[in-house]
């Protein structure tokens, strides 16, 4: 904590030194801004004393406060919005209305390699402000996008400092890298978790194929485009956003109490013809709660600070961030760094160059996996601490292998540090040329390490947990990537036509190291002793791997518009991989193009009152996937550990073949067509989006099962294997009006229809199980067939229970017990296996949607952002995996089987059996879950207040997040994710959680 | 155009000039990627050392868990009276459809086992077909060959006992038209074997200098040769192989109880084992769960999960003062001769003390007990197969002779315990000899099939399940069924 605060103190100090730079005293002059058409405020304005670099920014109500010289005038300016310039002449209030420059037709939407006016998009690009991200409280910037765009589904995890998992139009790739490509200021990346929000100025996702191809190589499973901010113009504006708030799990799940654990345990061994393990089970009471033992309400801290400013020729934009992050598991902590600096200059008239670098260091204490498996399973009978202070021994209630553990003891005993440093930015040149040529080279790079540290000590906490030497493990991994750009624009207008040419050419080099080490017997007096020499030289080793792949690609792109009415957009790209070097298509071509229509720009719309804007737009565009393994063609070696020999105790290095690589690898291809209208009613107040979509993958990169008897190590073979298609549609619809009295409010609402289907594999329909988890006793519980969604869930379909033996007798299952599950004999043989099993549900979400409301009134403000998904199952593999005498859920123990008639739908407690643990519909739930997202309350204190505290604005708020999820599952939490055809298995995931707030905001 | 823009434009063609060159002088070899980390394999088989660890693959490789662990014990002991699944009742008790014969084609680790087999019979299959073409010396080269020979045959023994036909592969497949095949009939597999094993016996040395111990002898060759020959029932070839093998300085280890111990492994008595060692510095190669997955379930130190657990009826087995009895059941509560206590709160009366490694040879984070080599083939089953094929052929002498050489160790020094046989009756010698297989081989994974072999199964694992016509061999694993489209048939009645 002391550290804590003397990191808030120096923040709170560089804070208060900027004010004396920033205020020169004048009159103030307030005001607020808003929209001649919709007549909303109209937050983030610039307001700048003209002719000096006095300025600021209006806030999220559209509000402005300025200090000025009584005879001077202030200028507006806002992108899509035409400049205004008002003399002040000592009023002390000036309210401003812009007119957009032509309605809609200035608002501009950042696309591939540039920015293009919302009205000419002819794709469906999706656009988040940086501060619709950054007021929440997620630390990880895609988890705030939940809920936020159509037919973007966001699963997020609630461990500190994860990141969430996206999906954008369903899921189109099913090997190697199925995540989205995220670019940040030019840079690719896989993963995006190092970025502070709060540097974010704005997000676009580019969900269609045409909008896509112009990243034709990576594209395939949808591209998140963000811009950071950058200086403006303007005096020095100093930022300080800090907030202070906990998390507290919301839906936790009733474990059996220790009396009941007691009961069914003894049921467990009744039923196993064993004897009872409790003599008397009311003896123990409640017990110990696990859960609330080990969770606790976890701290989490936020601050900001940014200093923004620039002149005619150069701008600025600084930020700090630190973020501190406790886990709801005591001794789980997370904390980010970041530091960011922008700069641009314009050298000379043509010449403009800057740069963006930013810094982040990433410090945790982590948890272990087991850690959720060992709270549901611990039992409650074992008390955390024996009275004289040492750990609860499952071992003294001879509860057996299955749950041999204290978890409190397991994380005392964990000592697991992770520390992740990355730098990354990039450098520009821009040039004009002639009149309409811009040329600009763009040099990004990407450098980052991680490490992490683990250490056993030698110690005895149960007859279970114990260790007879200490261990230290070492791990290190390293990216370096780097990508070069090029890019020539052409842009012109003649009389009616406009155009703009792109041509491009990229070069990007990824490449990754890690290395690993482990040494016994390493002491730990200090954290200096921490090293691997310190150890026993005989028990030290080292692995190392590493991966690199090159890219280069050429792309250009042609808008054109006839009077603003008629679109055209084209795009082609040509990439090339190292991964398909060698056997395959070396180079992809992945063309595009949309059309668009304008219809309220025809001379025949002029008259009609009912349309503000009606676009129809149409887009057909191909996209790739290069995030395949690399060399995929290339047949290597194979040298596990496990193909040493060892002769005469001595260890000998086994190398052999144990592959089979495809000669041939094609690029994966996604084709996708899209049909859409935007339209806006009622003077703008009512904007409504809406589009079909139709996203084939075409030879999708995958392995095929080969057969077993070729030997090879994995199992399959990859190559471009099948068709599959997401189909659906997309609604979104926005109303923003301003009521008489005062009231500012905006609603708005997004629903997301995808349908996955496997069109066709070349072997025919040959399933492909997967899903085969420890938690499901090995036995596999997907499936993905051709005519099927991608990995659905597969097993057997639960009739009921046997009651009692006359039952069994009667049934197909001969050596089921009473209590077992009834299976259906789908194929009517008389006897039930593995070919009864049938589809059980699809974990792939078929609805998402969210809601939003904002509202403004004085100086209040009130967001509400409720979010969910539908149409999607989970499979529940927490509850049936079992070893001995794991715990049960109270659900179970009061619907549980025990004795004829007690339940037709809950089994006995023997629920571990091999045929009982098998997948099958009892374990599938529905995981549609609907939530209140984001809640957040704020308060602009009065500027006749704050300035005298030499304050621009300050906002105080309060919010909450997660605050209430509504589902029917009965784990922690309706999202669980997992890679493509292993979706939706619950195998204690991290449990679902609500952040709770308190902020303040302050513009010096 | 004034000065300063000229320049401008010189530096920005410039700029262009050079990132393009850039590209287009590189553009070949840029995107022409070593893999990392990873040995092409267009620069394998090239040279002796890469034979050498190539070799080595295949005797690794008989470690894992398909070879040693869960699913060889399901396939090879699960069914036999001798062992049950033990454990704790709900932990995979898939294994129980082993014991009771309800297991069907998509029974977890029946497709484990396949695989296994098949990974070894690949490794083999491509040092047979790779190793051949390098330059090196040609004495060490035909050992090699001769050593993957000796693996693959074992491979296709253990599949063959195990499904009947089986896909006969002996060579890596060329191309993917040569993927899927049907299963080859019986007779067939048992030909490649006994090719196999001819072959590796006429170039494989009788034993090794130290620094190549564990590695594949004569003996094994015509040792595990004779066992295949005996499930084919040609007891001339039996008793010839046998005879030979008694010529080349085997022995029984004096004491029954020490010869599963770590420190007496390829001890005289050895014929064939599979190494496995802990590594301090190299837990990947220590992964060995043959031990782990055997070792005292609920003990104190933790030395395993419990499974494959003597059963009293193999208790019951042996006749009062046979040292075998002590030496092959671990019984809860009981202190080993290393010194160490089972305890009392073990969840299973009896473990497999064959699988035994005492408790100051476990090391936190490793595998129990990985140090412990698997006994594959022991010379007292040299002895006992003589005995068998020598009653069969009407060598009653040599016979008894062979068997009582098995019955005096099991005295443990005592007089008058385990008598000699002395019988002359053919059926009742024959009796004699089934039954010291039981007791002498008990728990090492011999006793299941080695009562199909003899007729008896409907007989002996009737009153647990097991169906004539059916339980001879296991279902073929319906995954591979489905991966075949049906050129893969199955075995009848599953």
């Amino acid at each position: 904590m002391k550290r804590i605060f003397t990191r808030i103190s120096v923040l709170v100090g560089i804070c208060l030194l900027a004010i004396n730079v920033a205020f020169a005293q004048n009159i103030t002059v307030k005001g607020r801004v808003t929209d001649g058409g919709d007549k909303t405020t109209i937050p983030s304005v610039s307001v700048l004393v003209k002719g000096t670099q006095n300025g600021t920014q209006t806030d999220a109500n559209g509000a402005f406060s300025i200090s000025a010289p009584a005879n001077a005038t202030l200028v507006f300016t806002y992108l899509g919005y035409t400049t205004q310039e008002i003399a002040v002449n000592n009023q002390a209030t000036i309210n401003v209305v812009l007119q957009s420059s032509a309605q809609q037709l200035e608002q501009v939407v950042v696309v591939g390699y540039g920015t293009q006016r919302k009205i000419d998009v002819t794709g469906s690009v999706g656009s988040v402000k940086g501060e619709d991200i950054s007021k929440q409280a997620s630390t990880n910037a895609i988890s705030a996008l939940q809920g936020k765009v159509a037919g973007v589904s966001i699963t997020n995890n609630g461990a500190p400092g994860s990141s969430p998992q996206i999906t954008i139009r369903g899921t189109g790739t099913i090997y190697g890298n199925t995540g989205v490509l995220y670019i940040v200021d030019g840079v690719w990346y896989d993963d995006i978790s190092f970025l502070n929000p709060a540097d974010i100025e704005n997000l676009s996702i580019l969900k269609d194929a045409s909008s896509q191809s112009i990243y034709g190589i990576r594209a395939a499973n949808g591209v998140v485009l963000i811009t950071t901010k950058r200086g403006n113009k303007g005096q020095a504006v100093i930022s300080y956003n800090g907030s202070v708030g906990y998390k507290v799990v919301t839906n936790p799940i009733e474990m059996a109490n220790a009396t009941e654990y007691a009961t069914v345990i003894n049921e467990l061994s009744a039923s196993n013809g064993k004897p009872n393990l409790f003599a008397n089970p009311a003896s123990y009471g409640t017990g110990t709660n696990w859960y609330n033992q080990v969770f606790r309400n976890a701290l989490q801290t936020n601050h900001q600070l940014s200093v923004n400013g620039g002149t005619e020729k150069t701008n600025y934009n600084f930020s700090l961030g630190y973020t501190n992050e406790d886990g709801i598991v005591k001794t789980q902590n997370y904390q980010r760094y970041t530091a960011k600096l922008s700069n641009d200059f314009q050298i000379l008239k043509p010449l403009k160059i800057g740069y963006t670098v930013s810094g982040t260091a990433i410090k945790s204490k982590d948890i272990p996996g087991s850690i959720f498996r060992q709270l549901y399973a611990a039992g409650p009978v074992v008390p955390v601490y024996y009275a004289d202070g040492s750990y609860g021994d499952a071992n003294d209630f001879s509860l057996g292998g299955g749950n041999n553990f204290n978890p409190q003891a397991t994380i005392d005993f964990f000592n697991q540090k992770s520390l992740n440093y990355r730098i990354n930015g990039n450098v520009y040149a821009e040039l004009t040329i002639a009149k309409n040529f811009t040329f600009k080279t763009s040099l990004g790079g990407d450098f980052g390490q991680n490490e992490v540290r683990a250490y056993i000590p030698v110690y005895k906490a149960t007859q279970g947990q114990s260790s007879t030497q200490s261990q230290l493990d070492v791990k290190r991994d390293e990216t370096r990537n780097w990508i070069i750009e090029n890019t020539l624009t052409y842009k012109n207008t003649f009389g009616n036509h406009n155009l703009t040419v792109l041509a491009g050419q990229t070069a990007q080099r990824r490449k990754s190291y890690f290395v690993n080490a482990t040494a016994f017997d390493v002491p730990y007096s200090s954290e200096g002793d921490l090293y691997l020499t310190l150890g026993n030289a005989g028990t030290r080793s080292v692995t190392d791997g590493g991966a690199l792949t090159t890219y280069a690609s050429y792309f250009g792109r042609v808008n054109y518009s006839f009077k603003n009415r008629y679109l055209l957009n084209a795009t082609l790209r040509a990439d090339a991989a190292s991964q398909f070097f060698n056997g395959g298509d070396l180079w992809g071509y992945f063309p595009s193009v949309g059309a668009g229509w304008v219809i309220t720009q025809e001379e025949f719309m002029k008259d009609q009152t009912i349309f503000d804007n009606l676009k129809l737009k149409a887009s057909w565009g191909k996209v790739g996937n290069a995030g395949v393994p690399v060399n995929p063609t290339t047949l290597t070696i194979s040298q596990p550990g496990g193909y040493v020999a060892i002769f005469n105790g001595v260890a000998y290095t086994g190398k052999n073949v144990s592959s089979l690589v495809p000669s041939f690898l094609n690029w994966e291809r996604t084709t996708g067509t899209d049909i859409g209208f935007e339209a806006a009613f009622l003077k703008n107040r009512l904007n409504i989006e809406a589009g079909y979509y139709n996203k084939k993958t075409e030879q999708a990169i995958f392995g095929i099962p080969v057969l077993t008897s070729i030997g090879t190590s994995s199992g399959d073979l990859i190559g471009n294997q099948a068709d599959l298609r997401n189909r659906g549609f997309e609604f979104s619809a926005t109303w923003r009006d301003v009521s008489k009295a005062g009231l500012s409010y905006s609603i708005s609402g997004n629903l997301g229809y995808n349908k996955n289907k496997v069109l066709s594999v070349v072997t025919g329909r040959n399933p492909i199980y997967q899903g085969g988890t420890g938690l499901t006793n090995g036995g596999l519980s997907t499936r993905t067939i051709q005519g099927g969604a991608i990995g659905e869930f597969f097993g057997y379909q639960v009739a009921g229970i046997f009651q009692n033996a006359a039952e069994i007798a009667a049934s197909a299952q001969k050596g089921a017990k009473p209590g077992d599950f009834k299976y259906i004999d789908t194929d009517g043989n008389g006897v039930v296996d593995g070919n009864d099993r049938i589809v059980l549900g699809n974990p792939n979400p078929t609805y998402s949607y969210g809601l939003s409301a904002n509202l403004g009134y004085k100086n209040f403000d009130l967001t509400l952002d409720f979010q969910g998904v539908a149409g999607i199952d989970i499979y529940n593999a927490n509850i049936a995996s079992r070893f001995g005498n794991e715990n049960f859920t109270k659900d179970f123990y009061d619907n549980r089987w025990h004795g004829e008639g007690t339940s037709n739908t809950y089994p006995s407690v023997n629920l571990g059996t091999t045929a009982n643990s098998a997948p099958n519909s009892f374990y599938v739930e529905d995981g549609s879950y609907i939530r209140l997202r984001n809640v957040q309350l704020g308060y602009v204190l009065p500027s006749a207040l704050v300035n005298k505290w030499k304050m621009q604005r300050l906002r105080v708020f309060v919010d909450a997040q997660n605050p209430v999820t509504l589902f029917g599952y009965k784990g922690f939490t309706p999202e669980v994710g997992g890679t493509p055809m292993n979706a939706g298995i619950d195998s204690n995931v991290y449990p679902l959680q609500a952040t709770y707030r308190f902020g303040v905001q302050v513009t010096f | 155009m004034n000065y300063k823009n000229t320049y401008i434009q010189k530096i920005g063609m410039l700029t262009i000039c050079s990132s393009l060159l850039v590209m287009s002088a590189c553009k070949k070899s840029f995107l022409d990627v070593d893999p990392q980390a990873k040995q092409p394999a267009v620069t394998f088989w090239k040279t002796a050392d890469d034979a050498t660890a190539a070799v080595n693959s295949i005797y690794g490789n008989l470690r894992n868990w398909a070879n040693t662990a869960f699913p060889a014990l399901a396939i090879e002991s699960m069914g036999s009276d001798e062992a049950e699944k033990g454990s704790s009742p709900n932990d995979s008790s898939y294994m129980n459809e082993y014991d009771q014969f309800t297991a069907s084609s998509t029974t977890i680790q029946l497709n484990g086992f396949w695989e296994g087999q098949y990974q070894n019979i690949n490794l083999c299959n491509q040092v047979l077909d790779n190793v051949p073409a390098i330059s090196m010396d040609a004495n060490l080269k035909a050992r090699y060959l001769a050593e993957a020979k000796f693996v693959r045959a074992y491979s296709y023994f253990r599949l063959v006992r195990a499904f009947g036909d089986v896909p006969l592969r002996l060579n890596v497949p060329k191309d993917a038209s040569e993927f899927n095949i049907p299963r080859t009939p019986k007779a067939q597999v048992y030909a490649a074997i006994e090719k196999d094993l001819d072959e590796a016996a006429a170039v494989l040395p009788q034993s090794y200098p130290a620094a190549d111990l564990g590695r594949a002898t004569k003996g094994a060759a015509l040792a595990l040769h004779a066992k295949v020959a005996m499930y084919l029932k040609k007891w001339d070839q039996v008793l010839a192989l046998t005879n030979t093998v008694m010529t080349l300085g085997y022995n029984l280890f004096p004491n029954y109880e020490q010869s599963f111990r770590l420190n007496n492994e390829n001890n005289i008595e050895s014929i064939f084992e599979i190494q496995c060692e802990l590594l301090l510095n190299n837990k990947d190669a220590s992964n060995s769960q043959y031990s782990q997955v055997q070792g005292a379930r609920g003990n104190t130190p933790d030395t395993g999960w419990g499974f494959n657990v003597p059963t009293t009826a193999l208790e019951s087995a042996y006749e009062p003062g046979d040292v075998r009895r002590n030496a092959t059941i671990l019984y809860r509560g009981e202190t080993t001769p290393q010194g160490d206590a089972i305890s009392n709160t073990a969840d299973n009366p009896m473990y497999n003390q064959k699988a035994y490694v005492p408790f100051n040879k476990i090391v936190t984070s490793f595998n129990q007990g990985a140090d412990q080599n698997v006994r594959v083939m022991r010379y007292a089953e040299v002895l006992l197969m003589n005995a068998e094929a020598a009653n069969e052929l009407g060598n009653i002498t040599l016979a008894q002779s062979s068997l009582n050489k098995v019955r005096a160790r099991a005295r443990g020094g005592v007089a008058g315990v385990l008598p000699d046989v002395t019988t002359t009756d053919k059926d009742a010698l024959r009796q004699a000899i089934w039954k010291e297989r039981f007791v002498e081989l008990a728990m090492e994974s011999d006793r299941y099939f080695d009562v199909i072999r003899q007729g008896r199964a409907a007989t002996v694992f009737g009153p647990k399940g097991w169906k004539a016509g059916k339980n001879e061999v296991w279902p073929i694993p319906s995954q591979e069924i489905e991966k075949s489209a049906g050129t893969i048939i199955q075995n009848p009645g599953y």
